[in-house]
């Protein structure tokens, strides 16, 4: 049976959580660090409440697994930061989600 | 208001290189011809940590998986092999590049707007009276009456104070002269992200337009997928 697709997205807010972890050396941007998690988290648990229940497209399970080991294989926190905003979006297209 | 050259100086000639390489010039044709699913696919492939193309095509289900159809798995193989050709280069060489291409791609988009030999790179702006800026704005369009400068960023973490006030100052030492210069911020990011950064920034931003991620067209004159 395919996941859901608010059981995908809700595991990219916590990929994401785990990439502000990594992005934490870079003091000077910790606030905006702390506003993406914000921002993004609310974005993909906006979507995943929307769609809850809704089993995911053809793909979209396999490419959140892919797409979280990718997340967590950056070590170089100013990667992490820019991931900071690659992930949601990649996470959210590949649930057949628009731009947000 | 008049438009010049920026000198030469040691940084401006190696990145002229970068700017001339021929991988430049492929990316920034085949994003100018792609919509938001392979712009995204070559931001994130382009700053990604794996060079395993089937690792992105995994990720990217709407562009590779089974439902997509022959044209958009072209036109996105393709963009994968260029974004992987650009992460492979090293780390500092993968930056330059990036913003090499966030630069041609709105050169690229802009000519389909306006006549190519209005359309100028590494250009000063100045006005009379006022001390010249430090950086060369990336692109600039050069027509009386209606001019335009843009500021390429590939992320946006690169808008900051310096950025804002210049793009500010443009604008209103060209209205002081009576002319109008729209100033534009082009970011390959999300629209998204790019509200969080300025939110925290006190810069001046009146009269700032952005171009975003998900907005490129319209650089061209059409409306991106978000519009």
């Amino acid at each position: 049976m395919a996941a859901s697709v608010d059981a995908l997205l809700l595991r990219v807010v916590v990929s994401l959580g785990a990439l502000a972890d990594t992005a934490a050396p870079v003091d000077d941007e910790w606030q905006y660090v702390a506003d993406l998690v914000t921002v993004w988290g609310a974005a993909l648990r906006a979507a995943a409440g929307a769609r809850a229940g809704q089993e995911a497209p053809p793909g979209a399970g396999a490419a959140i697994d892919r797409l979280v080991a990718e997340a967590a294989s950056i070590v170089d926190p100013h990667r992490a930061i820019d991931w900071l905003s690659t992930l949601p979006q990649v996470a959210l297209l590949a649930a057949g989600e628009g731009p947000r | 208001m008049r438009f010049q050259n920026a000198a030469k100086d040691g940084r401006a000639i190696v990145y002229a290189a970068i700017q001339a390489d021929p991988l430049v010039a492929r990316a920034a044709g085949l994003l100018a011809g792609a919509g938001y699913p392979e712009r995204l696919l070559a931001r994130a492939a382009m700053n990604g940590e794996t060079l395993d193309p089937e690792a992105w095509r995994t990720m990217f289900p709407t562009l590779f998986g089974p439902d997509s159809d022959d044209a958009t798995r072209a036109r996105a193989e393709a963009v994968l092999a260029v974004s992987l050709d650009v992460a492979g280069r090293g780390e500092e060489a993968r930056s330059q590049f990036r913003g090499a291409i966030v630069e041609a791609l709105t050169e690229r988009l802009l000519a389909r707007r306006v006549p190519a030999t209005a359309i100028h790179r590494e250009r000063r702006i100045l006005f009379d009276g006022v001390a010249t800026e430090i950086h060369p704005y990336d692109v600039t369009v050069e027509i009386p009456g209606a001019a335009e400068a843009y500021d390429c960023k590939w992320g946006a973490r690169g808008i900051g104070p310096d950025v804002l006030h210049q793009l500010d100052d443009a604008r209103r030492h060209a209205a002081d002269e009576g002319e109008r210069l729209v100033a534009v911020l082009v970011v390959f990011d999300a629209v998204r992200t790019c509200q969080t950064r300025l939110a925290r920034q006190t810069a001046p931003r009146q009269g700032l337009r952005m171009v975003t991620l998900e907005t490129f067209d319209r650089m061209a004159g059409t409306k991106g997928a978000a519009s």
